[in-house]
């Protein structure tokens, strides 16, 4: 059998494409009520599930043997990877990653189905019908277009042609399978919305079903976009985290959409209000995460992702298509049931609100989408290519995150249905001092501390729309900052008034202890203002980019440059050589106020196969601010060398921000169990669980940490996972989030049935 | 004789762990490459078997067990307005706690949100009226035929303490208590139990009077239900039930 492995493995995506056919039938025939039906429907999802995770064996299997016989083994591979590089080419180029695409839709579909037990049987076939289609959809797609497994067409080589360089990063193994969890994570709601949809059950019931599943999607596509973020900071040598390019801003469109619909469906939950607002915003959330795969595959437009390009996006285009009929026919279809039974009473209601921000929301995606897609749309109306640039959008968008974060303030100060004005100015009060003093005092000292709440902006356009946004642009800093402290006071206010009330009722409990019932009787609600914390954070990180210093010098051996506070020593360049590449560094020592920091040496690689040279940066984290610096040519004979250095303010607070995020997202997660019904040994588990995943988060930021830290020891300044270090990667603490995950999720989600009398 | 269906029907619980496992061993002595053939070994297994338990329930062959069958019910659009406004009221309540909403406010909006709920659940009644007298008529019936069943037993008990008198050895762990004992207080604790675990319990409480206390755990302070010999919550020993007081 193994003789012919890349046709043993054509075999099985034929048999998934079967058994999702199978499945799909059955599951259809299964929405009349029967549950025979509904039980054969079930076995076949996991069954299609089994065969997935076959193909990705089967290919691992390829990749650990050196299976050159197998066309994308060649393409992704050598004999000099490492093993856990060669895991990882699993999603390194286009057909793996379908495939891989695949395996995570079957895990969600088996965890949903299993999940789905005795819930919802209305609509459970329909669910497993939506999820078998989009499977077959990628089975069809493997087959016809993109087959994983599909032959050399000379025979086997010798040797494979290894893994973009670009891709051989520790952010680069970890960035695409957390994306893409995020991204295939939107099926199960978009099921859920179709079911709701065909069964004509548009009530709270598949709202309330999707609510930890969309929560869950939403968490890992933070966590994608925010990796990504990591990769191009450290990779790519942009001298940021994020430079508006075309695949970065489709994958964070699902996000903002997921964020609308995370705050929309609380008011179908409780007002019985925009019902056909939650659908469309389930199936757009859906459909931009095809979208984000058509643009990556597509090669619409040009991007750092280029390396991913090919001509399967004809078949999105359809699919994406296909989807959108669907969903607008069904829509239409249910029409009448889906008016709504309330509406906004008064303006000054957490629901109106929510339904600005909602607009906000998807006013800043669809912003970012039709300036993505510019070039072709300009293409297409006047025959002429206009690119818009990172200065276009970062203009544009400033104001519009400022609105944003405002309303990010407001929501929680206003009730459901009505505020009244008494209470209204009770709320804000604490807020609106505290933002005034944060406000003065950035004005008064934010100069001296390196700071300034104002900085002079260039005029951007001619006219009005020119001068405003310079204006804004000027205040923003001053306006970020004091917006950010409204957010926090307002959390702040929140907590402690949820507290204090506890605390009114029942009298005999401490500070501490009223404050964790607080959170643990409303997870969603204080889980979601953690979360808020965490999007200011990340605002703050943001809005450092407006104190950002950036040189660009020639140095000879010796020579001295200076770049805000740090003194910058260039000692000459230093060439290391390996079996896959030559290593060029340009070694310069670092002073502040007059303390060495060590020595940070950033350098081109030089692969033997590949085409570019790659760029190595040399980096010092602080939570004030980075230094970064990138080497651009260096001179062998006169050893001069010219590097740009980057002094990027507060970046830090964006990675750290992110983490408070996710751990806002995991309190709004946590199952409401109670631990008399898990039982102490629940508990144990659970507890190992959490305390796995917080040695995770630590370990993420220790791994950024380390470039700080090891200047003295290292050549380099790269993290010690990425291509600088000759070790295999370290899997370790991937490996114990995920069984810390599982520990915890069993444990929690095992309940105890009560045994029949 | 082991079912083989049942045991094809359990395969996908046991089947996962095992076969992790084993290729876990596998890699360990082996290496990566023969533990990802034994992971795929057991994929195929698996698809494979899920693929016939399917076809097996498709075409009848395989008979649905009683939790798979159970509960084609869901939740009416009522009774998601109902969670919905019950909702509602429990926000507007914190809203209040923590000073977000005037009182008049919530009076006005808490008694709106009351009406509704109100409404709701008069709807809800007579929706389900005539179902719940079907159930109480079956259960009525149930009950009874329990305790005519009951009586039999009783009088099988008897005949079964005759022929214990047969029998020097005396009375075996665990046998019945006959109606003699029963009134005569003679029974021992240990054959007490045993009766009591034996005797249904439908006919138990049926011979429970509505207003029979109802024990409170002294671990827990939990109230229990009126013939519980354990609590409910934390498992603690109740003491005598009220059938066993009485």
């Amino acid at each position: 059998m193994w003789n012919s492995l890349p046709g043993f493995g054509t075999g099985v995506l034929y048999a998934v494409l079967v058994a999702a056919a199978y499945t799909f039938a059955v599951a259809v025939a299964a929405g009349r009520g029967q549950p025979r039906l509904l039980e054969s429907a079930r076995r076949g999802a996991y069954a299609t599930a089994a065969l997935v995770a076959l193909g990705v064996a089967i290919l691992a299997y390829a990749f650990v043997t050196h299976d050159f016989r197998v066309r994308y083994v060649t393409h992704y591979s050598d004999r000099s990877m490492p093993t856990s590089y060669l895991l990882t080419s699993l999603w390194g180029g286009q057909d793996g990653s379908l495939l891989w695409w695949s395996f995570l839709l079957s895990c969600y579909t088996t965890a949903c189905v299993f999940w789905l037990k005795g819930k919802y049987r209305q609509l459970q076939p329909y669910v497993i019908a939506t999820l078998m289609v989009i499977m077959g959809f990628f089975a069809i797609l493997m087959l016809f277009a993109a087959n994983p497994f599909e032959a050399n067409v000379s025979g086997a080589r010798l040797d494979g042609e290894g893994l973009n360089p670009l891709l051989q990063n520790y952010w680069m193994v970890i960035h695409p399978p957390c994306l893409y969890t995020g991204f295939v994570g939107c099926s199960v709601p978009f099921s859920f919305a179709i079911a709701a949809l065909v069964t004509g059950r548009l009530d709270n019931e598949w709202i309330i079903a999707v609510r930890k599943w969309m929560l869950f999607t939403w968490m890992f596509l933070s966590i994608g976009n925010v990796l990504g973020m990591a990769w191009a900071y450290e990779e790519l040598g942009w001298g940021g985290y994020w430079a508006w390019d075309p695949v970065e801003n489709a994958a964070c469109l699902p996000w903002f959409a997921a964020s609308a619909y995370v705050h929309s469906t609380m008011i179908q939950e409780r007002r019985g209000m925009l019902k056909i607002w939650n659908v469309v915003l389930i199936t757009i959330t859906f459909l931009l995460t095809i979208f984000g795969t058509f643009l990556t595959r597509a090669g619409l437009i040009s991007s750092v992702h280029a390396f991913a390009q090919s001509d399967i996006g004809i078949f999105f285009l359809w699919f994406m298509a296909l989807i959108a009929a669907t969903s607008i026919g069904l829509i239409v279809w249910r029409l009448p049931q889906l008016r709504s039974r309330g509406q906004i009473e008064a303006v000054l209601s957490r629901e109106a609100a929510f339904v600005v921000n909602n607009w906000l929301l998807m006013g800043i995606a669809s912003f970012i989408l039709v300036a993505t897609i510019f070039p072709r749309i300009s293409e297409w109306l006047w025959n002429e290519t206009i690119t818009v640039g990172p200065p276009f959008f970062n203009r544009w968008i400033a104001p519009l995150g400022l609105m944003l974060l405002f309303l990010m303030g407001l929501g929680p100060l206003f009730g459901w249905r009505k505020t009244s004005g008494v209470s209204l100015r009770r709320a804000f009060a604490f807020p609106t001092s505290v933002a005034a003093v944060v406000a003065v005092l950035h004005l008064s000292f934010g100069r001296k501390l390196g700071f300034p709440a104002l900085v002079p902006e260039d005029a951007f356009y001619p006219g009005i729309a020119g001068i405003i946004l310079q204006k804004i642009g000027s205040v923003a800093p001053l306006a970020t900052i004091t917006l950010v402290a409204f957010n926090f006071a307002v959390i702040a206010q929140e907590f402690f008034r949820g507290t204090s009330a506890r605390r009114k009722k029942y009298g005999d409990e401490g500070v501490f202890t009223a404050l964790f019932h607080t959170v643990e009787k409303s997870r969603r609600r204080y889980g979601g203002y953690i979360v808020h914390i965490g999007v200011g954070l990340m605002f703050m990180g943001f809005c450092g980019r407006a104190w950002e210093i950036e040189h660009e010098a020639t140095l000879s051996p010796g020579q001295v440059h200076q770049i805000g506070e740090y003194t910058l020593t260039y000692r000459g360049p230093r060439m290391e050589v390996d079996p896959a590449k030559r290593m060029i560094f340009a070694d310069l020592d670092v002073e502040r106020d007059g303390k060495s920091l060590g020595r940070v040496s950033p350098a081109r690689f030089i692969y033997t196969k590949g085409s570019q040279p790659t760029t190595e940066i040399g980096l010092l984290r602080g939570f004030r601010d980075d230094l970064y610096m990138v080497v651009g040519n260096m001179d062998p004979q006169t050893k001069k060398a010219t590097l740009r250095f980057h002094v990027n303010p507060l970046v830090s607070w964006v990675w750290v921000g992110v983490l408070v995020l996710l751990s806002g997202a995991g309190v709004s997660l946590w199952p409401e169990v109670k631990l008399r019904e898990v039982g102490v040994w629940g508990l144990v588990r659970a507890s190992v669980g959490a305390a796995t995943s917080v040695m995770f988060a630590i370990m993420l930021s220790a791994s950024s940490a380390r470039a700080t830290t090891g200047q003295e020891r290292a050549p380099s300044t790269r993290p010690s996972f990425g291509a600088t270090d000759p070790r295999p990667l370290d899997f370790t603490p991937v490996v114990a989030l995920g069984v810390g995950a599982a520990v915890a999720g069993t444990s929690l989600f095992r309940r105890r049935t009560p045994r029949p009398r | 004789m082991i079912d083989s269906r049942r045991l094809l029907a359990l395969a996908p619980a046991w089947g996962v762990p095992l076969v992790v496992a084993t290729a876990l061993v596998v890699g360990a002595f082996c290496g990566l490459a023969p533990a990802l053939l034994t992971l795929a070994s057991g994929a195929l297994l698996g698809a494979v078997t899920l693929l016939w338990s399917s076809l097996g329930r498709l075409t009848g062959e395989s008979p649905l067990t009683l939790e798979e069958a159970v509960g084609l019910g869901a939740p009416s659009p009522e009774e998601e307005r109902k969670r919905s406004i019950l909702r509602a009221l429990k926000d507007l309540e914190y809203e209040r706690s923590v000073g977000k909403i005037s009182e008049e406010d919530f009076a006005e909006l808490s008694v709106r949100y009351r009406a509704e709920a109100k409404e709701l659940l008069r709807a809800l009644e007579e929706e389900l009226a005539p179902r719940r007298h079907e159930a109480e008529a079956r259960l009525a019936l149930r009950l009874k035929k329990d305790a005519s069943g009951s009586a039999g037993k009783k009088k099988k008990s008897l005949r079964s303490k005759n022929a214990a008198k047969t029998r020097p050895e005396g009375r075996r762990t665990g046998a019945a208590v006959t109606a003699e004992e029963w009134t005569d207080g003679t029974a021992t604790a240990e054959a007490v139990a045993a009766e009591t675990a034996d005797t249904d319990a439908d006919a138990s409480r049926e011979a429970l009077p509505a207003d029979a206390p109802r024990p409170t755990c002294p671990a827990c302070d939990t109230p229990n239900d009126a013939d519980a010999r354990f609590c409910k919550r934390c498992g603690a020993t109740l003491g005598a039930p009220a059938t066993e007081a009485k």
